[in-house]
């Protein structure tokens, strides 16, 4: 009996002793962990779901959101791999990181699909949203009534950066603007407020909201393809000095595979 | 050495490993303390006794220290949270001034008015109300209670009487304090009834027999008789009304704003923020070290005022105790 | 339910003067304390109804079973299989790790309790850790699990960086609210468990461990009970802690790390319910409304669920049930 139990308690110390060992010795896939931009967040993810496919077994993604700053903090603490970002490198980005290009997006200005506007003219986008003119009246073109409701992003954003420098002239949106922190929240808000104005990625702007032209440029793919429209940006892919490893197969996979060109060009723009 | 280990344990060795496990809890807690104060030092030293003060909308601030990498200079943990405390006293102060009114109502009426059909529904009620996660609260306010303020109690006249200075959405003040009084007033209700009941009934027996009527030998005589329960209950729902970081992330406008009194019926509904919404807003920048400093520093002074609240209650009740006995 | 019997405890109810006699304002005041009863209800009422009509309109099998899927248009596909999968397992990790240590700490004060000034200091830590804000437990434990120490406990990015969140991260923070109502329960079990007891049994000779062991913790089961299920529906409510130690990643999917089956889920990140809400929100990813109802629908009824649970327990148990006040109070910091 006593023979028993002492084997028992042995048997069972070494299975968990086993378990306990097991991942050390089992090949751990690479894993690539990506945080950033949630403009860029539905191509990366579809690209990992397409790159997990061709590469079966040999590499697993963690994707997060938060904007593309939490993505560049992130990457620069190492806490993970790449970061997505929606922005061009600023000064202020700490040293040492590299921004590969992956592919190209545009930013549309946006109002709510009751509000027909049709475009804008820099200085009168410049006047909504520094604050300056506050009501829809004083908007030519304008079919909403009453107060602007001004929708902006966090300070987390790329997409805000990008659209400060390319459309608003390096002015800054007016702290009274609601802050959102993503892409999907915005485009909510701006859907279920007549009032609404806001800006997004193409990929948000093109769906159930109203795009509105530029400088008498319709925020369309034609017209951004063709250079015409001026708030063309990129997206990026950063890591913390050169990448390496599965982070730069990754990389270079999507820079240069047919596959991947084919699913940038479902709802944004290849490189070249 | 199982053998050993099958044989009874001593007295000594029992003691021992229970009073470790016992310790296990303090030691988390001086751990946690430790750690968010030596994390929240930071901010604390570069900013000094400005941090309490009030300056520019604290969010902004944050937003700023995202850009300031690795190894932040002085000037990135700039940051004046007065908007951020004002918000918290204000949304704590509010929901516990109308909570109290009603939980004293309640629970009077609980032990003292109810029926008994009525008291075996109610009773479950409040233990229902009181268990309910915050993040239920939060989507009832935000997909019901603030939709109908925006649509309906904000008119486009009060939007533009502060449209240079804020936008008005139906999320803010109003939402907030209405939710978290419905969060603390069960608790209140639970404590201050099982208070109530421990009153000796002849206290009040007798006031009714000198011809005063139940309502008021209640008021005059049991109230009075469980005063540090009912600071301690309101010490307890003040604690968790200033921690409440979901349900405030949900309903309040997430604008570091504050709210002027001064601005009339407007005033109910401009947006707000506090400092333990603040923190989980802010919760996927913490790896910028600025940024994470200054959510320690929110931290430490949720710590510090949940301590505050109840060294404070046990304060009040001490003097009291004397007047009553063995009477909680 | 031990708590309603109390309060239900037959008082000797004075013949009640009629309302006729009395003042104006004790008149009002009397309606108003009757309004304030009856509108508790009629919140609870309306609040379980909206919940519930919302609910169901979005909640199927079909919902319940199957698993959150990516997507830009959230109210047509996707289920909440892995929050309500996620909910359990923090739950059930919570409760391992906060029972044996609330238990073991209930007896030591009770049975032990030496040195004094420790026995105290042990008494106000948890009376602390019961009234701290949870989002200030899940800055620490962020911050703690993020030490290189604990990467065993979560995953390890390639840059050096630990990623802290995890769902042995998550459980280990959320058995911290787990404690008080355990330790509390049990102690006030103890504490009125016949003197008597003891005695019989340390005149019969046994030591003071076998007592605990044989006599006490039998006969204080039902307040261990109670006091279990309190502290489940502390965890099952709360948000920010798993919110901040689950990751506030996009996929609200179980995550697993490394290649053991079991450790791996433990040590990957996912969502649980609370989160899961929190991001179908307008607060939070926001576009799933629909789905957020029903998932509010799902941890409502856990919530009564347990709560019937908590009665029972208690309602079956011998020595010192606690009070009315004292449950709600450590059941509901959610």
């Amino acid at each position: 009996m006593k023979r028993i139990r002492r084997l028992s308690a042995a048997l069972t110390l070494s299975g968990v002793l086993g378990i306990a060992v097991l991942p050390a010795i089992a090949v751990a896939a690479s894993v690539i962990t990506i945080s950033g931009a949630t403009a860029s967040a539905p191509l990366v993810t579809l690209l990992a779901q397409k790159y997990v496919k061709v590469k079966p077994h040999q590499v697993k993604f963690k994707i997060a959101q938060g904007g593309a700053n939490v993505g560049i903090a992130d990457v620069a603490a190492g806490r993970v791999s790449v970061a997505d970002v929606s922005r061009d490198p600023l000064p202020s980005d700490p040293s040492g990181l590299k921004f590969y290009p992956i592919a190209k997006y545009f930013v549309c200005v946006v109002t709510n699909t009751s509000n027909p506007l049709s475009n804008l003219t820099q200085a009168q986008a410049q006047a909504i949203f520094t604050g300056k003119v506050r009501d829809w009246s004083q908007v030519p073109g304008a079919s909403a009534h009453g107060t602007i409701d001004l929708i902006s992003r966090t300070s987390s954003a790329g997409v805000l950066t990008t659209f400060q420098q390319l459309l608003l002239g390096n002015k800054t949106v007016s702290s009274i603007a609601s802050q959102e922190p993503s892409e999907g929240l915005l485009q909510q808000k701006v859907k279920s407020d007549p009032n609404a104005i806001g800006f997004l990625s193409d990929y948000f702007a093109l769906k159930g909201v109203n795009p509105v032209g530029y400088n008498g440029v319709g925020c369309s793919v034609a017209n951004a393809v063709s250079g015409q429209y001026p708030g063309v940006a990129h997206f990026y892919e950063v890591t913390r000095g050169p990448a390496s490893g599965a982070s730069k197969a990754f990389i270079s996979w999507i820079v240069h595979s047919a596959a991947a060109r084919k699913i940038i060009s479902t709802a944004w723009i290849p490189l070249s | 050495m199982l053998e050993r280990l099958r044989h009874p344990w001593s007295d000594r060795r029992a003691e021992l490993v229970l009073g470790a496990a016992a310790c296990s809890v303090c030691l988390a807690i001086g751990l946690m303390i430790a750690f968010v104060a030596v994390r929240a030092w930071p901010t604390f030293a570069h900013n000094g006794l400005s941090w309490l003060g009030a300056g520019s909308n604290p969010e902004h601030q944050i937003g700023k220290m995202l850009y300031t990498g690795p190894h932040p200079p002085a000037s990135a943990y700039r940051l004046s949270a007065w908007p951020l405390i004002y918000g918290t006293l204000l949304t704590s102060g509010l929901a516990l001034v109308f909570g109290m009114g009603f939980a004293l109502l309640a629970a009077i009426f609980l032990v003292e008015f109810a029926p008994p059909a009525v008291r075996r529904v109610l009773v479950p009620v409040v233990r229902l109300l009181a268990g309910v996660p915050s993040v239920i609260y939060g989507l009832v306010g935000i997909l019901v209670l603030a939709p109908f303020v925006g649509n309906h109690l904000i008119s486009p006249a009060q939007k533009r009487s502060v449209e240079y200075v804020v936008q008005l959405d139906g999320t803010g003040l109003i939402g907030a304090v209405v939710i978290l009084t419905l969060m603390i007033t069960p608790i209140m209700v639970a404590l201050i009834a099982d208070a109530l009941n421990t009153v000796p009934t002849a206290w009040r027996e007798g006031a009714v027999a000198l011809g005063v009527n139940p309502l008021r030998a209640t008021l005059a005589v049991s109230l009075r008789a469980i005063r540090p329960a009912i600071v301690a209950a309101g010490a307890f729902a003040c604690a968790r009304a200033v921690g409440e970081a979901v349900v405030i992330a949900m309903v309040s406008g997430g604008n570091a704003f504050t709210p002027k009194p001064w601005d009339g019926a407007v005033f109910l509904f401009e947006p707000l923020l506090t400092l333990a919404a603040s923190i989980l807003n802010n919760a996927d920048a913490l790896s910028a070290p600025a940024v994470g400093s200054t959510m320690n520093a929110f931290a430490l002074l949720l710590l510090f005022s949940a301590f505050v609240l109840s060294l404070g209650s046990y304060l009040v009740k001490l003097p009291l105790r004397r007047y009553h006995g063995g009477l909680r | 339910m031990s708590g309603s019997s109390q309060v239900l405890a037959t008082r000797a109810r004075p013949r009640r003067s009629s309302l006729r006699s009395w003042r104006w304002s004790d008149r009002i005041v009397y309606l108003l304390a009757w309004f304030s009863g009856l509108a508790l209800c009629l919140v609870a009422g309306a609040l379980i109804l909206y919940l519930g009509v919302r609910g169901i309109e979005y909640v199927s099998p079909s919902l319940l079973f199957s698993r959150p899927t990516a997507g830009v248009d959230q109210s047509q596909i996707g289920g909440i299989l892995d929050p309500l999968l996620g909910t359990l397992l923090v739950v059930v990790i919570g409760i391992f790790i906060a029972t044996p240590i609330g238990v073991a700490s209930a007896v030591w004060i009770v049975e032990y309790g030496r040195p004094r000034w420790l026995a105290r200091a042990v008494e106000s830590s948890i009376e602390i850790v019961a009234g701290t804000p949870d989002i200030v437990i899940a800055l620490f434990a962020l911050s703690l699990f993020q030490l290189g120490l604990f990467g065993f406990l979560s995953f390890t990015a390639s840059g050096g960086g630990v990623y802290g969140r995890s769902f042995l991260t998550a459980g280990v923070a959320v058995s911290l609210l787990a404690i008080p109502p355990v330790f509390l329960a049990t102690r006030d079990g103890l504490q009125t468990l016949p003197g008597h007891q003891r005695e019989g049994a340390f005149a019969l000779g046994k030591t003071r461990v076998a007592t605990i062991r044989r006599v006490l913790l039998p006969g204080v089961r039902p307040n261990i009970g109670t006091g279990v299920t309190l502290g489940m529906g502390r965890i099952i409510g709360d948000t920010a802690i798993v919110f901040l130690l689950l990751g506030v990643g996009a996929s609200q999917r179980f995550d697993f790390q490394g290649g053991t089956p079991g450790l791996n889920a433990l040590r990957g990140t996912g969502a649980t319910l609370t989160s899961y809400i929190y991001t179908t929100s307008p607060a939070g990813e926001g576009n799933a409304p629909q789905k957020a109802y029903a998932a509010a629908f799902v941890l409502l009824l856990m919530v009564l669920a347990l709560n019937a649970f908590a009665g029972f327990v208690a309602g079956r148990g011998a020595a010192g049930k606690m009070s009315f006040g004292d449950r709600v109070r450590f059941g509901a910091w959610a």
